[in-house]
Protein backbone atom coordinates (compact mmCIF):
# COMPACT_ATOMS: atom_id res chain seq x y z
CA UNK A 1 0.00 0.00 0.00
CA UNK A 2 2.77 2.43 0.97
CA UNK A 3 5.03 1.75 -2.04
CA UNK A 4 2.31 1.47 -4.64
CA UNK A 5 -0.03 4.19 -3.46
CA UNK A 6 1.04 6.48 -0.64
CA UNK A 7 4.62 7.12 -1.77
CA UNK A 8 3.67 7.98 -5.40
CA UNK A 9 0.88 10.24 -4.13
CA UNK A 10 3.25 11.99 -1.72
CA UNK A 11 5.89 12.43 -4.43
CA UNK A 12 3.29 13.78 -6.85
CA UNK A 13 2.04 16.23 -4.23
CA UNK A 14 5.51 17.55 -3.38
CA UNK A 15 6.85 17.72 -6.95
CA UNK A 16 3.59 19.23 -8.22
CA UNK A 17 3.63 21.86 -5.53
CA UNK A 18 7.23 23.02 -6.12
CA UNK A 19 6.66 24.89 -9.44
CA UNK A 20 3.52 26.54 -8.06
CA UNK A 21 5.08 27.69 -4.79
CA UNK A 22 8.39 28.78 -6.33
CA UNK A 23 6.53 30.78 -8.97
CA UNK A 24 5.11 33.01 -6.25
CA UNK A 25 8.30 33.31 -4.18
CA UNK A 26 11.36 35.38 -5.06
CA UNK A 27 14.81 33.84 -5.24
CA UNK A 28 15.72 35.69 -2.05
CA UNK A 29 13.75 33.16 -0.05
CA UNK A 30 16.23 30.55 1.15
CA UNK A 31 16.28 27.33 -0.84
CA UNK A 32 13.75 28.39 -3.51
CA UNK A 33 16.19 28.62 -6.39
CA UNK A 34 17.93 25.39 -5.39
CA UNK A 35 14.75 23.31 -5.17
CA UNK A 36 13.20 24.83 -8.33
CA UNK A 37 16.35 24.28 -10.42
CA UNK A 38 16.73 20.69 -9.26
CA UNK A 39 13.11 19.84 -10.01
CA UNK A 40 13.36 21.42 -13.47
CA UNK A 41 16.55 19.51 -14.23
CA UNK A 42 14.94 16.26 -13.09
CA UNK A 43 12.00 17.04 -15.39
CA UNK A 44 14.36 17.09 -18.40
CA UNK A 45 15.85 13.75 -17.31
CA UNK A 46 12.46 12.16 -16.62
CA UNK A 47 11.19 13.28 -20.04
CA UNK A 48 14.13 11.38 -21.53
CA UNK A 49 13.01 8.27 -19.70
CA UNK A 50 9.46 8.79 -20.98
CA UNK A 51 10.91 8.67 -24.50
CA UNK A 52 12.64 5.40 -23.61
CA UNK A 53 9.34 4.06 -22.32
CA UNK A 54 7.75 4.93 -25.66
CA UNK A 55 10.51 3.10 -27.55
CA UNK A 56 10.05 0.00 -25.35
CA UNK A 57 6.31 0.13 -26.00
CA UNK A 58 6.78 0.39 -29.78
CA UNK A 59 9.28 -2.48 -29.79
CA UNK A 60 7.05 -4.76 -27.71
CA UNK A 61 3.96 -4.02 -29.81
CA UNK A 62 5.71 -4.58 -33.11
CA UNK A 63 7.55 -7.74 -32.03
CA UNK A 64 4.18 -9.17 -31.00
CA UNK A 65 2.79 -8.22 -34.41
CA UNK A 66 5.64 -9.99 -36.21
CA UNK A 67 5.43 -13.10 -34.01
CA UNK A 68 1.70 -13.47 -34.68
CA UNK A 69 2.09 -12.62 -38.38
CA UNK A 70 -0.66 -10.03 -38.13
CA UNK A 71 -1.70 -8.18 -41.31
CA UNK A 72 0.98 -5.66 -42.27
CA UNK A 73 3.72 -7.38 -40.23
CA UNK A 74 6.42 -6.63 -42.85
CA UNK A 75 5.85 -2.93 -42.06
CA UNK A 76 6.58 -3.71 -38.40
CA UNK A 77 9.88 -5.29 -39.49
CA UNK A 78 10.85 -2.19 -41.45
CA UNK A 79 9.83 0.02 -38.51
CA UNK A 80 11.99 -1.92 -36.06
CA UNK A 81 14.87 -2.02 -38.53
CA UNK A 82 14.71 1.76 -38.94
CA UNK A 83 14.38 2.28 -35.20
CA UNK A 84 17.36 0.11 -34.30
CA UNK A 85 19.70 1.14 -37.12
CA UNK A 86 19.07 4.89 -36.80
CA UNK A 87 18.83 4.65 -33.02
CA UNK A 88 22.17 2.81 -32.79
CA UNK A 89 24.00 5.33 -34.97
CA UNK A 90 22.34 8.20 -33.12
CA UNK A 91 23.34 6.87 -29.69
CA UNK A 92 26.90 6.06 -30.84
CA UNK A 93 27.25 9.56 -32.30
CA UNK A 94 25.76 11.26 -29.24
CA UNK A 95 28.02 9.26 -26.91
CA UNK A 96 31.00 9.90 -29.26
CA UNK A 97 32.07 6.27 -29.38
CA UNK A 98 34.99 5.21 -31.61
CA UNK A 99 34.78 6.71 -35.11
CA UNK A 100 31.41 8.34 -34.36
CA UNK A 101 32.59 11.64 -32.96
CA UNK A 102 29.69 13.87 -33.99
CA UNK A 103 25.95 13.65 -34.60
CA UNK A 104 25.78 15.61 -37.85
CA UNK A 105 29.14 16.15 -39.54
CA UNK A 106 32.27 14.02 -39.30
CA UNK A 107 35.65 15.74 -38.72
CA UNK A 108 36.44 15.44 -42.47
CA UNK A 109 33.25 17.39 -43.27
CA UNK A 110 31.25 14.43 -44.54
CA UNK A 111 27.88 13.40 -43.14
CA UNK A 112 27.86 10.93 -40.25
CA UNK A 113 25.85 7.71 -40.96
CA UNK A 114 23.05 9.07 -38.74
CA UNK A 115 22.92 12.39 -40.60
CA UNK A 116 23.13 10.64 -43.98
CA UNK A 117 20.13 8.45 -43.12
CA UNK A 118 18.25 11.46 -41.79
CA UNK A 119 18.92 13.48 -44.92
CA UNK A 120 18.33 10.77 -47.50
CA UNK A 121 15.72 8.54 -45.85
CA UNK A 122 13.96 10.11 -42.88
CA UNK A 123 13.47 13.63 -44.30
CA UNK A 124 12.16 12.62 -47.76
CA UNK A 125 9.88 9.94 -46.29
CA UNK A 126 8.40 12.32 -43.72
CA UNK A 127 7.99 15.06 -46.31
CA UNK A 128 6.30 12.65 -48.74
CA UNK A 129 3.83 11.52 -46.07
CA UNK A 130 2.88 15.08 -45.19
CA UNK A 131 2.68 16.27 -48.80
CA UNK A 132 -0.10 13.74 -49.47
CA UNK A 133 -2.24 15.98 -47.30
CA UNK A 134 -2.50 18.57 -50.09
CA UNK A 135 -4.28 16.06 -52.32
CA UNK A 136 -6.66 14.89 -49.62
CA UNK A 137 -7.45 18.45 -48.52
CA UNK A 138 -8.29 19.45 -52.09
CA UNK A 139 -10.52 16.43 -52.64
CA UNK A 140 -12.20 16.75 -49.22
CA UNK A 141 -12.80 20.50 -49.66
CA UNK A 142 -14.50 19.87 -53.00
CA UNK A 143 -16.74 17.17 -51.54
CA UNK A 144 -17.53 18.64 -48.13
CA UNK A 145 -17.78 22.42 -48.62
CA UNK A 146 -21.46 22.85 -49.48
CA UNK A 147 -23.70 25.84 -48.82
CA UNK A 148 -26.27 23.75 -46.96
CA UNK A 149 -27.26 26.30 -44.28
CA UNK A 150 -26.39 29.73 -42.86
CA UNK A 151 -23.50 28.44 -40.72
CA UNK A 152 -21.94 26.59 -43.65
CA UNK A 153 -22.30 29.71 -45.81
CA UNK A 154 -20.53 31.88 -43.21
CA UNK A 155 -17.74 29.28 -42.90
CA UNK A 156 -17.37 28.99 -46.66
CA UNK A 157 -17.32 32.77 -47.15
CA UNK A 158 -14.65 33.22 -44.45
CA UNK A 159 -12.63 30.33 -45.89
CA UNK A 160 -12.84 31.82 -49.38
CA UNK A 161 -11.71 35.24 -48.22
CA UNK A 162 -8.80 33.82 -46.20
CA UNK A 163 -7.74 31.47 -49.01
CA UNK A 164 -7.78 34.32 -51.50
CA UNK A 165 -6.27 36.86 -49.12
CA UNK A 166 -3.42 34.49 -48.27
CA UNK A 167 -2.26 34.52 -51.87
CA UNK A 168 -1.31 37.28 -54.31
CA UNK A 169 -4.55 36.47 -56.18
CA UNK A 170 -6.43 38.35 -53.49
CA UNK A 171 -4.60 41.52 -54.41
CA UNK A 172 -5.58 41.25 -58.06
CA UNK A 173 -9.30 40.63 -57.43
CA UNK A 174 -10.02 44.17 -56.24
CA UNK A 175 -7.08 45.90 -57.94
CA UNK A 176 -9.51 47.84 -60.16
CA UNK A 177 -10.62 49.78 -57.05
CA UNK A 178 -8.52 52.67 -55.65
CA UNK A 179 -6.13 51.00 -53.13
CA UNK A 180 -8.01 47.81 -53.95
CA UNK A 181 -4.85 45.65 -53.76
CA UNK A 182 -4.80 45.99 -49.99
CA UNK A 183 -8.53 45.42 -49.45
CA UNK A 184 -8.71 41.62 -49.38
CA UNK A 185 -5.45 41.15 -47.44
CA UNK A 186 -6.84 43.66 -44.91
CA UNK A 187 -10.14 41.76 -44.60
CA UNK A 188 -8.18 38.49 -44.22
CA UNK A 189 -6.03 39.97 -41.48
CA UNK A 190 -9.17 41.32 -39.75
CA UNK A 191 -10.83 37.88 -39.82
CA UNK A 192 -7.70 36.31 -38.33
CA UNK A 193 -7.05 39.02 -35.75
CA UNK A 194 -10.61 39.63 -34.52
CA UNK A 195 -13.22 36.83 -34.86
CA UNK A 196 -10.61 34.08 -35.15
CA UNK A 197 -8.47 35.40 -32.25
CA UNK A 198 -11.57 35.74 -30.05
CA UNK A 199 -12.60 32.14 -30.72
CA UNK A 200 -9.04 30.88 -30.26
CA UNK A 201 -8.75 32.77 -26.97
CA UNK A 202 -11.91 31.07 -25.72
CA UNK A 203 -10.56 27.66 -26.69
CA UNK A 204 -7.16 28.36 -25.10
CA UNK A 205 -8.67 29.67 -21.84
CA UNK A 206 -11.03 26.70 -21.68
CA UNK A 207 -8.22 24.23 -22.28
CA UNK A 208 -6.00 25.97 -19.71
CA UNK A 209 -8.74 25.88 -17.08
CA UNK A 210 -9.28 22.19 -17.81
CA UNK A 211 -5.53 21.51 -17.53
CA UNK A 212 -5.34 23.46 -14.26
CA UNK A 213 -8.30 21.55 -12.82
CA UNK A 214 -6.84 18.21 -13.86
CA UNK A 215 -3.41 19.15 -12.47
CA UNK A 216 -5.01 20.09 -9.15
CA UNK A 217 -6.85 16.75 -9.04
CA UNK A 218 -3.56 14.93 -9.71
CA UNK A 219 -1.61 16.95 -7.11
CA UNK A 220 -4.29 16.42 -4.46
CA UNK A 221 -4.48 12.71 -5.21
CA UNK A 222 -8.10 12.77 -6.43
CA UNK A 223 -7.16 11.69 -9.95
CA UNK A 224 -5.25 8.41 -9.66
CA UNK A 225 -5.63 6.85 -13.09
CA UNK A 226 -1.92 7.50 -13.83
CA UNK A 227 -1.16 4.97 -11.08
CA UNK A 228 -3.28 2.38 -12.82
CA UNK A 229 -6.11 2.88 -10.33
CA UNK A 230 -9.53 3.28 -11.89
CA UNK A 231 -12.32 5.08 -10.09
CA UNK A 232 -15.36 2.90 -9.45
CA UNK B 1 -28.63 16.19 -67.79
CA UNK B 2 -27.54 13.90 -64.96
CA UNK B 3 -26.50 16.42 -62.30
CA UNK B 4 -25.56 13.71 -59.79
CA UNK B 5 -22.90 12.46 -62.19
CA UNK B 6 -21.53 15.98 -62.64
CA UNK B 7 -20.86 16.36 -58.91
CA UNK B 8 -19.10 12.97 -58.72
CA UNK B 9 -15.79 14.14 -60.17
CA UNK B 10 -13.22 11.37 -60.13
CA UNK B 11 -10.82 12.23 -57.30
CA UNK B 12 -7.88 11.30 -59.52
CA UNK B 13 -8.71 14.36 -61.65
CA UNK B 14 -8.48 16.53 -58.51
CA UNK B 15 -5.18 14.89 -57.56
CA UNK B 16 -3.77 15.36 -61.07
CA UNK B 17 -4.69 19.04 -61.18
CA UNK B 18 -3.20 19.65 -57.74
CA UNK B 19 -0.02 17.83 -58.78
CA UNK B 20 0.27 19.93 -61.94
CA UNK B 21 -0.64 23.10 -60.04
CA UNK B 22 2.24 22.41 -57.66
CA UNK B 23 4.83 21.14 -60.12
CA UNK B 24 4.52 23.64 -62.96
CA UNK B 25 4.90 26.85 -60.87
CA UNK B 26 7.87 25.32 -59.00
CA UNK B 27 9.60 24.36 -62.25
CA UNK B 28 8.64 27.59 -63.99
CA UNK B 29 8.07 30.31 -61.35
CA UNK B 30 5.40 32.89 -62.12
CA UNK B 31 6.71 35.58 -59.76
CA UNK B 32 3.54 36.91 -58.13
CA UNK B 33 4.00 40.14 -56.17
CA UNK B 34 3.98 39.78 -52.38
CA UNK B 35 2.35 42.34 -50.09
CA UNK B 36 3.20 42.49 -46.38
CA UNK B 37 1.02 42.36 -43.27
CA UNK B 38 1.51 43.89 -39.76
CA UNK B 39 2.45 40.64 -37.90
CA UNK B 40 5.36 40.09 -40.31
CA UNK B 41 6.31 43.78 -40.43
CA UNK B 42 6.50 43.89 -36.61
CA UNK B 43 8.68 40.77 -36.56
CA UNK B 44 11.00 42.24 -39.17
CA UNK B 45 11.13 45.63 -37.41
CA UNK B 46 12.17 43.98 -34.14
CA UNK B 47 15.11 42.16 -35.76
CA UNK B 48 15.93 45.36 -37.62
CA UNK B 49 16.15 47.24 -34.30
CA UNK B 50 18.84 44.86 -33.01
CA UNK B 51 22.57 45.09 -33.64
CA UNK B 52 25.95 43.51 -33.03
CA UNK B 53 25.64 43.69 -29.23
CA UNK B 54 22.40 41.72 -29.19
CA UNK B 55 21.77 38.00 -29.25
CA UNK B 56 18.79 36.21 -30.77
CA UNK B 57 17.78 32.69 -29.78
CA UNK B 58 16.50 30.74 -32.79
CA UNK B 59 14.70 27.55 -31.83
CA UNK B 60 14.10 24.91 -34.50
CA UNK B 61 10.81 23.44 -33.36
CA UNK B 62 9.82 21.71 -36.58
CA UNK B 63 10.69 18.64 -38.60
CA UNK B 64 10.92 17.61 -42.24
CA UNK B 65 7.14 17.28 -42.56
CA UNK B 66 6.72 21.05 -42.56
CA UNK B 67 10.11 22.00 -43.99
CA UNK B 68 8.73 23.58 -47.21
CA UNK B 69 6.89 26.12 -45.05
CA UNK B 70 9.30 26.46 -42.15
CA UNK B 71 12.73 26.22 -43.83
CA UNK B 72 12.34 29.54 -45.70
CA UNK B 73 11.35 31.27 -42.42
CA UNK B 74 14.36 29.93 -40.54
CA UNK B 75 16.71 30.77 -43.39
CA UNK B 76 15.35 34.31 -43.79
CA UNK B 77 15.62 35.01 -40.05
CA UNK B 78 19.18 33.63 -39.91
CA UNK B 79 20.16 35.70 -42.97
CA UNK B 80 18.62 38.80 -41.43
CA UNK B 81 20.48 38.28 -38.14
CA UNK B 82 23.82 37.53 -39.79
CA UNK B 83 23.46 40.47 -42.20
CA UNK B 84 22.97 42.79 -39.21
CA UNK B 85 25.78 41.18 -37.24
CA UNK B 86 23.39 39.95 -34.54
CA UNK B 87 24.70 37.05 -32.47
CA UNK B 88 22.65 33.87 -32.86
CA UNK B 89 22.12 31.00 -30.43
CA UNK B 90 20.53 28.01 -32.16
CA UNK B 91 18.69 25.25 -30.30
CA UNK B 92 16.31 22.48 -31.41
CA UNK B 93 13.42 21.33 -29.23
CA UNK B 94 11.38 19.30 -31.74
CA UNK B 95 12.16 15.60 -31.39
CA UNK B 96 11.38 14.44 -34.94
CA UNK B 97 14.14 16.10 -36.92
CA UNK B 98 14.54 19.53 -35.29
CA UNK B 99 18.27 19.11 -34.85
CA UNK B 100 18.85 18.11 -38.49
CA UNK B 101 16.67 20.96 -39.73
CA UNK B 102 18.86 23.34 -37.74
CA UNK B 103 22.03 21.68 -38.98
CA UNK B 104 20.95 21.90 -42.61
CA UNK B 105 19.87 25.54 -42.28
CA UNK B 106 23.22 26.53 -40.74
CA UNK B 107 25.10 24.51 -43.36
CA UNK B 108 23.29 26.47 -46.06
CA UNK B 109 23.38 29.98 -44.57
CA UNK B 110 26.73 30.19 -42.75
CA UNK B 111 28.90 29.79 -45.93
CA UNK B 112 27.08 32.85 -47.36
CA UNK B 113 28.72 34.90 -44.57
CA UNK B 114 32.44 33.98 -44.70
CA UNK B 115 33.35 36.29 -41.81
CA UNK B 116 31.21 34.40 -39.30
CA UNK B 117 33.10 32.63 -36.53
CA UNK B 118 31.43 29.69 -34.85
CA UNK B 119 31.37 30.16 -31.10
CA UNK B 120 31.72 33.93 -31.40
CA UNK B 121 29.00 35.00 -33.85
CA UNK B 122 26.77 31.97 -33.53
CA UNK B 123 26.53 28.75 -31.58
CA UNK B 124 24.55 25.58 -32.22
CA UNK B 125 23.61 23.97 -28.91
CA UNK B 126 21.79 21.01 -30.43
CA UNK B 127 18.65 19.18 -29.31
CA UNK B 128 17.23 18.72 -25.84
CA UNK B 129 14.20 16.66 -24.94
CA UNK B 130 11.39 17.92 -22.71
CA UNK B 131 10.75 21.30 -24.32
CA UNK B 132 8.89 22.97 -21.43
CA UNK B 133 11.40 22.00 -18.76
CA UNK B 134 14.27 22.95 -21.09
CA UNK B 135 12.72 26.36 -21.77
CA UNK B 136 12.33 27.05 -18.06
CA UNK B 137 15.86 25.91 -17.27
CA UNK B 138 17.35 28.09 -20.01
CA UNK B 139 15.86 31.04 -18.16
CA UNK B 140 18.10 30.16 -15.21
CA UNK B 141 21.20 29.14 -17.18
CA UNK B 142 21.79 27.74 -20.66
CA UNK B 143 24.57 25.63 -19.16
CA UNK B 144 22.01 23.88 -16.94
CA UNK B 145 20.53 22.06 -19.94
CA UNK B 146 23.20 22.49 -22.61
CA UNK B 147 26.56 21.83 -20.93
CA UNK B 148 28.20 21.77 -24.38
CA UNK B 149 27.37 22.72 -27.94
CA UNK B 150 26.39 20.30 -30.71
CA UNK B 151 30.03 19.37 -31.35
CA UNK B 152 30.74 18.73 -27.67
CA UNK B 153 32.63 21.96 -26.92
CA UNK B 154 31.92 23.02 -23.31
CA UNK B 155 29.90 26.20 -23.07
CA UNK B 156 32.54 28.08 -21.08
CA UNK B 157 34.96 27.61 -24.01
CA UNK B 158 32.55 29.38 -26.39
CA UNK B 159 33.11 33.16 -26.21
CA UNK B 160 29.48 33.93 -27.11
CA UNK B 161 28.12 31.74 -24.33
CA UNK B 162 30.27 33.43 -21.72
CA UNK B 163 28.19 36.54 -22.44
CA UNK B 164 24.85 34.86 -23.04
CA UNK B 165 24.04 33.13 -19.77
CA UNK B 166 20.23 33.05 -19.78
CA UNK B 167 17.20 34.88 -21.22
CA UNK B 168 18.36 38.13 -19.59
CA UNK B 169 21.02 38.26 -22.34
CA UNK B 170 18.62 37.36 -25.17
CA UNK B 171 17.00 40.25 -27.05
CA UNK B 172 14.54 38.08 -28.97
CA UNK B 173 13.43 34.46 -29.10
CA UNK B 174 12.43 33.21 -32.53
CA UNK B 175 10.66 29.88 -32.63
CA UNK B 176 10.04 28.25 -35.99
CA UNK B 177 7.40 25.81 -34.87
CA UNK B 178 5.25 23.09 -36.28
CA UNK B 179 3.15 22.26 -33.25
CA UNK B 180 2.52 23.38 -29.68
CA UNK B 181 6.15 24.27 -28.88
CA UNK B 182 5.77 27.76 -30.37
CA UNK B 183 2.86 28.35 -27.98
CA UNK B 184 5.02 27.43 -25.00
CA UNK B 185 7.60 30.05 -25.94
CA UNK B 186 4.80 32.64 -25.71
CA UNK B 187 2.93 31.46 -22.64
CA UNK B 188 5.94 30.23 -20.70
CA UNK B 189 9.06 32.16 -21.68
CA UNK B 190 7.44 35.49 -22.53
CA UNK B 191 4.96 35.34 -19.67
CA UNK B 192 7.45 34.26 -16.99
CA UNK B 193 10.71 35.81 -18.14
CA UNK B 194 9.47 38.78 -20.20
CA UNK B 195 11.68 37.85 -23.17
CA UNK B 196 10.24 39.09 -26.48
CA UNK B 197 9.01 36.16 -28.58
CA UNK B 198 8.24 35.91 -32.30
CA UNK B 199 6.97 32.74 -33.93
CA UNK B 200 7.04 31.35 -37.44
CA UNK B 201 4.54 28.54 -37.88
CA UNK B 202 2.68 26.49 -40.46
CA UNK B 203 -0.42 28.07 -42.02
CA UNK B 204 -2.62 25.43 -40.44
CA UNK B 205 -1.54 26.40 -36.91
CA UNK B 206 -1.37 30.16 -37.53
CA UNK B 207 -4.98 30.90 -36.38
CA UNK B 208 -4.30 29.92 -32.76
CA UNK B 209 -1.22 32.14 -32.60
CA UNK B 210 -3.29 35.25 -33.30
CA UNK B 211 -4.60 35.06 -29.71
CA UNK B 212 -1.02 35.33 -28.38
CA UNK B 213 -0.25 38.08 -30.87
CA UNK B 214 -3.26 40.05 -29.74
CA UNK B 215 -2.39 39.64 -26.05
CA UNK B 216 1.14 40.95 -26.63
CA UNK B 217 2.79 37.66 -25.65
CA UNK B 218 4.20 37.51 -29.16
CA UNK B 219 5.45 40.53 -31.06
CA UNK B 220 5.33 39.02 -34.53
CA UNK B 221 4.13 36.06 -36.51
CA UNK B 222 5.07 34.42 -39.78
CA UNK B 223 1.98 32.45 -40.72
CA UNK B 224 2.81 29.72 -43.21
CA UNK B 225 4.40 30.17 -46.59
CA UNK B 226 2.70 33.56 -47.02
CA UNK B 227 4.34 34.88 -43.84
CA UNK B 228 7.71 33.50 -44.94
CA UNK B 229 7.40 35.10 -48.38
CA UNK B 230 6.51 38.45 -46.79
CA UNK B 231 9.64 38.27 -44.61
CA UNK B 232 11.75 37.45 -47.68
CA UNK B 233 10.24 40.38 -49.55
CA UNK B 234 10.98 42.76 -46.64
CA UNK B 235 14.52 41.40 -46.46
CA UNK B 236 15.13 41.98 -50.17
CA UNK B 237 13.60 45.47 -50.04
CA UNK B 238 15.85 46.43 -47.11
CA UNK B 239 18.98 44.58 -48.28
CA UNK B 240 18.99 44.48 -52.11
CA UNK B 241 22.35 42.66 -51.99
CA UNK B 242 20.44 39.55 -50.89
CA UNK B 243 18.27 39.58 -54.01
CA UNK B 244 20.54 37.28 -56.11
CA UNK B 245 20.23 34.58 -53.41
CA UNK B 246 16.46 34.64 -53.71
CA UNK B 247 16.31 34.83 -57.50
CA UNK B 248 18.86 32.04 -58.05
CA UNK B 249 17.46 29.32 -60.27
CA UNK B 250 17.01 25.91 -58.68
CA UNK B 251 16.90 27.31 -55.13
CA UNK B 252 13.63 26.89 -53.29
CA UNK B 253 12.29 29.78 -51.25
CA UNK B 254 8.92 30.97 -49.96
CA UNK B 255 8.31 33.46 -52.78
CA UNK B 256 8.68 30.68 -55.32
CA UNK B 257 6.56 28.37 -53.16
CA UNK B 258 3.84 31.01 -53.07
CA UNK B 259 3.35 30.60 -56.83
CA UNK B 260 2.43 26.95 -56.31
CA UNK B 261 0.27 27.77 -53.30
CA UNK B 262 -1.59 30.46 -55.26
CA UNK B 263 -2.33 28.13 -58.16
CA UNK B 264 -3.39 25.33 -55.80
CA UNK B 265 -5.67 27.65 -53.84
CA UNK B 266 -7.23 28.77 -57.12
CA UNK B 267 -7.81 25.14 -58.18
CA UNK B 268 -9.40 24.26 -54.83
CA UNK B 269 -11.64 27.36 -54.94
CA UNK B 270 -12.73 26.60 -58.50
CA UNK B 271 -13.61 23.04 -57.47
CA UNK B 272 -15.59 24.32 -54.47
CA UNK B 273 -17.44 26.81 -56.70
CA UNK B 274 -18.14 24.09 -59.25
CA UNK B 275 -19.35 21.66 -56.57
CA UNK B 276 -21.63 24.27 -55.05
CA UNK B 277 -22.94 25.32 -58.48
CA UNK B 278 -24.00 21.76 -59.27
CA UNK B 279 -25.33 21.32 -55.72
CA UNK B 280 -27.45 24.47 -56.20
CA UNK B 281 -28.86 23.12 -59.50
CA UNK B 282 -29.70 19.78 -57.84
CA UNK B 283 -31.53 21.52 -55.01
CA UNK B 284 -33.45 23.71 -57.46
CA UNK B 285 -34.48 20.64 -59.44
CA UNK B 286 -35.55 18.82 -56.27
CA UNK B 287 -37.66 21.80 -55.18
CA UNK B 288 -39.26 22.00 -58.62
CA UNK B 289 -40.04 18.27 -58.57
CA UNK B 290 -41.52 18.59 -55.08
CA UNK B 291 -43.74 21.43 -56.28
CA UNK B 292 -44.92 19.39 -59.27
CA UNK B 293 -45.74 16.43 -57.03
CA UNK B 294 -47.92 18.69 -54.89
Amino acid sequence: MFWKLRLPLMLTFIVGLVPIVTFFLTERVWGVAFVRDRVEQYMVIITGFALLLGVVNVVQGNIRKIERRKPGWPFAVSLLLGLFVMGAFGILSAARVGPFQSILTAPDGSDTPFYWMTRHLFNPLQAAMFSLLAFYVASAAFRAFRVRNVEATILLTAAFIVMLGRTPLGEYVFSWLPNGETFLPWVTEWIMAVPNAAAQRGIIIGAALGAAALSLRVILGIERSYLGIREK
Amino acid sequence: MNLERLVQVDRRIVYLLIALGTLIPILKPIGFAVSTTPPVENFFAKVESLGGDDAVLVSFDYGPTTAPECDPMAEAVLRHCFTRGIKVVVVALFPLGGVTMAGEALEKIVPQYPDLVEGEDYVFLGYKDGAQATMKQMGVAFSGVFPSDQEGTPLDELPLMTQVLNYANIALVVSIATNVIGEWWANLVNAQFGTPVAVGCTAVSAPKYYAFLDSGQMLGLLGGLKGASEYEQLLIDRYPALEPIYSKAGEYNAMKGMDAQTVDHAIIMLFILYGNGVYFLIRRREKREARLEQ
